[in-house]
């Protein structure tokens, strides 16, 4: 069987990068007791996939973790173990446990949603107010990181909710293993559009990650 | 901005965040108005490198176990950080509650390295505390260090109101309960300083007043005041197991250098190696027990999830059960998916069987230490090795499946010839051979080699304490010649920064007045002195110019037997007698055995009780 879990990656500790938090992950793990199956082969590693790789800076309040388990093990024992192993940034909301059939979630996820703070007042305000006339072009070119280059694209097909209320911005952005909107890629296309200059410091927030259901529903990725 | 957003501020522009930002799992943050004792414990270098320190982890661990204190960390910042802190003017934080330095009551200073010195100074100037002692207040923290350079506290007596001698566990809650006295009766600090000068093994330095002869040697070192007493003798802690060790480690998130359990078996050793600090400092050998130790595995291991254990001590091998012990752990801890690691392996003291067992989970390079490369320098250090020895073991690690082996040497040792440094490489050619001698279908593929010379560096507390330095002109040619001679296939030569090398040879044996040099030097710019990209070695020759001493006073000299050396007032529990007698020893190239097989009088046994092997008849 296989455990989907929900974790946080809390503030403090959002600067971890990573592969730093897949390990911090499998080290509760072994904490935990919990029967977890690991690899074949000389270095033996715990069979566990992320669904999703969430940037160094920012932090994430529904992020998931899939782990194979050697043995059976009910969601509430899970659940209790992992927190009482985990440190207080990182814990654990929900656990699902599913047959070992259940498709992977790399592959499922298509979106993302954030809560982007932004730190100065006066710059949330302008970027709120250009929403609406960013989102009325007709394409919203931005610039995507390559591992050797810089590329110009198109991120208007792949914004799905865009609004924004105080000092917050909250986007719905595509998420697959081959496209995804950065929040950083749309916050550059934003704050061109509010005539923004300078650099706009925000605290980014993912605060879910969603697949589709059978109607095409954006779902959060652990109840599919 | 408060504190907190301004620190946010700086981690979001600085290089490896991760460093500075703490809720790592099993940290303590207490409350803070709930303890009234609060200690900052401050590691002079970067946080990946106090992280991997087993005292950090003790002494945290046990100044958090008692109700009325609490203990929070303190790292050195890298210069990218220190330079974010100084424009968003941030002091330098804890790392739980990111309270300022100098709000804590008392700060301690870990003492592992001379070249960490600088750090020091940084660290208490970006805290807010007054870096020399003379200019703290009654509101200003109670600056403390501990660890093996405190053993010549000298050169930091400016800056360190009290020294802790020796091993830390019994007299930390001591000093703590005399630093929580001065805050509940409002002692002043000079008070304070004198009721610790009271405790066994804390040393005021500016409770001593020292007078130096013309030629710049010390005439006298004597107590102002009648709180301090002559000498100060370093604590001994003597049953290891009803000694505090932590069953929890703070887990880093990011990797660390020792990113692993340490499991402490034993402390101290018998080989009485004559270039070794450590092996003074750390007398006698005591160690923990089979149950204890198999115990505080279980516990640790479930407490931090970690994958490896190392067994840490100076000479593993010589722990008495080690086979067992070895045995036991693998048994407990293979479904658990743990390794375990011997460090610091004696080349005498490999056992086949434990090498054999150790390589069951996971195959890692072997460690060996022949220091030297002829029997002769060998003798002249008495490390009782042979070549025999070592190839014998080295053939059995490769016929285990070994094919990694690192050899460790030092250069520039009391008496070093050419001839000893032709025999390195003749050992390094010597252990290739070995591997091919095994049949090609038994030995694992990928020979490595890697020979590691170090600069000798003669430290306080040693046979060698006397001895002069070699130059660096003498030491850049061994090393050119190093590496012509082993220039061999199939061998990695790495050798060490010798300015480095000159620098702590200086403050290793310094005295009180190599403060103004420290605080100088610093003034400069020169911190994290132990890093190659930040060292600078100009600056510290400006500083030593600057202050009218002379470097080569302290490294290349050679001390005459009369000599009051600047830490003669600190009783290591070993007689300068004995050392002088193993430095005549070693110009004869005379042995001196294992304390094992007889006591050699080091000057231990006159404590009564201490040292399970002495017999008070040693001269």
């Amino acid at each position: 069987m296989r455990m989907v879990a929900v974790f946080e990656k809390g503030e403090r500790i959002r600067h971890i990068g990573h592969l730093d938090i897949q390990r911090s992950v499998q080290r509760g793990l072994r904490r935990s007791g919990l029967p977890v199956a690991y690899s074949n082969g000389f270095n033996p590693h715990i069979l566990i996939t992320f669904a999703s790789a969430l940037s160094t800076g920012a932090c994430g309040k529904r992020e998931i973790m899939d782990v194979t388990m050697a043995e059976e093990v009910s969601e509430e024992e899970f659940l209790t173990r992992m927190n009482k192993a985990m440190p207080p940034e990182m814990q654990l909301s929900e656990a699902r446990a599913v047959d070992q059939k259940h498709p992977s979630l790399m592959a499922t996820l298509r979106a993302a949603k954030y809560d982007l703070l932004i730190r100065d007042a006066e710059q949330a305000e302008k970027l709120i107010a250009a929403i609406p006339a960013m989102m009325g072009k007709e394409n919203i070119p931005a610039m995507r990181k390559t591992k050797t280059a810089l590329k110009e694209c198109d991120i208007k097909p792949l914004i799905h909710e865009l609004k924004g209320e105080g000092q917050h911005i909250f986007a719905t952005l595509t998420l697959t293993e081959k496209e995804a909107c950065k929040p950083g890629m749309l916050m550059e296309a934003l704050g061109r559009e509010a005539g923004i200059g300078g650099e706009i410091r925000m605290l980014i927030t993912r605060t879910g990650l969603y697949g589709l259901s059978a109607e095409g529903e954006l779902t959060p990725l652990e109840k599919l | 901005m408060d504190l907190n957003g301004k620190f946010e501020k700086a981690l979001e522009k600085v290089q490896k965040a991760p460093r500075y930002t703490g809720g790592e799992m099993n940290t303590t943050v207490k409350q803070w108005d709930a303890c009234p004792l609060r200690f900052g414990f401050c590691f002079p270098d970067t946080y990946e490198v106090g992280m991997s320190h087993l005292g950090l982890k003790i002494l945290y661990g046990l100044i958090n176990r008692e109700s009325w204190s609490l203990c929070e960390r303190f790292f050195m910042p890298w210069t990218d950080m220190i330079s974010l802190m100084e424009e968003e003017q941030l002091p330098l934080l804890s790392m739980e509650s990111r309270h300022p330095l100098n709000e804590f009551d008392v700060i301690g200073f870990t003492l592992q390295y001379e070249m960490s010195f600088s750090n020091i100074l940084a660290m208490m100037k970006m805290g807010g505390v007054p870096v020399e002692g003379k200019n703290r207040g009654e509101n200003d923290p109670i600056v403390v260090a501990g660890g093996p350079c405190a053993f010549n506290p000298e050169p930091l007596a400016d800056f360190i109101d009290a020294f802790m001698i020796g091993d830390g566990e019994d007299v930390m809650t001591e000093l703590n309960r005399v630093i929580l006295e001065r805050k509940e009766k409002g002692l002043s600090r000079l008070e304070c300083l004198k009721n610790l000068a009271k405790l066994e093994g804390v040393y005021v330095p500016s409770l001593y007043d020292v007078a130096y002869h013309e030629d710049g040697t010390v005439a006298s070192v004597k107590p102002n005041c009648p709180e301090a007493g002559d000498t100060v003798k370093k604590r001994v802690v003597t049953d290891l197991n009803n000694t505090y060790y932590p069953e929890e480690f703070p887990v880093p998130y990011t990797e660390v250098i020792f990113d692993r359990i340490m499991l402490e078996i034993m402390r101290g050793c018998t080989r009485g190696c004559r270039f070794c600090q450590a092996g003074i400092l750390y007398r006698p050998v005591r160690e923990r027990s089979l149950e204890k130790l198999t115990e505080l595995a279980e516990k640790l291991q479930s407490s931090t999830g970690y994958e490896e254990i190392s067994l840490s001590s100076l000479s593993s091998g010589d722990y008495s059960c080690l086979p067992e012990l070895i045995r036991e752990l693998m048994t407990r801890m293979k479904d658990k998916r743990v390794s375990i690691s011997l460090p610091s392996l004696r080349i005498d003291s490999v056992l086949k069987e434990s090498l054999e067992e150790t390589q069951q989970v996971k195959k890692t390079s072997l460690t060996f230490a022949p220091e030297a490369g002829t029997q002769r320098m060998r003798d002249v250090i008495n490390k009782g090795v042979t070549e025999k020895d070592l190839l014998e073991k080295v053939r059995d690690a490769f016929e285990g499946g070994w094919s990694s082996v690192k050899l460790y040497f030092m250069s520039g040792l009391p008496t070093e010839t050419e001839e000893d440094l032709d025999g390195i490489a003749d050992l390094a050619g010597k252990v290739i051979g070995e591997y091919f001698n095994v049949p090609k279908t038994q030995r694992a593929k990928g020979l490595r080699v890697t020979v590691s010379v170090s600069v000798f560096v003669p430290k306080p507390f040693t046979p060698f304490q006397w001895a002069a330095q070699d130059t660096l002109e003498t030491i850049i040619a061994k090393q050119e010649h190093l590496k012509q001679v082993l220039n061999i296939k199939g061998v990695t030569f790495h050798w060490h920064e010798p300015y480095v090398s000159f620098l702590e040879a200086c403050f290793a044996r310094g005295d009180r007045r190599l403060g103004a040099v420290l605080k100088k030097a610093w003034e400069k710019g020169c911190i994290l002195d132990g890093w190659n990209e930040t060292f600078r070695y100009d600056l510290w020759m400006e500083a030593f110019r600057e202050c009218g001493l002379d470097p080569a006073f302290y490294a290349y000299r050679e001390r005459k037997k009369e000599e009051i050396l600047p830490w003669d007032h600190i009783d290591s529990g070993v007689t300068k007698a004995f050392l002088w007698r193993e430095k005549e020893k070693s110009e004869k190239a005379e042995t001196t055995k294992d304390c094992r097989k007889g006591c050699n009088g080091c000057g231990l046994q006159r404590w009564k009780g201490v040292c399970a092997y002495a017999n008070g008849s040693g001269v």
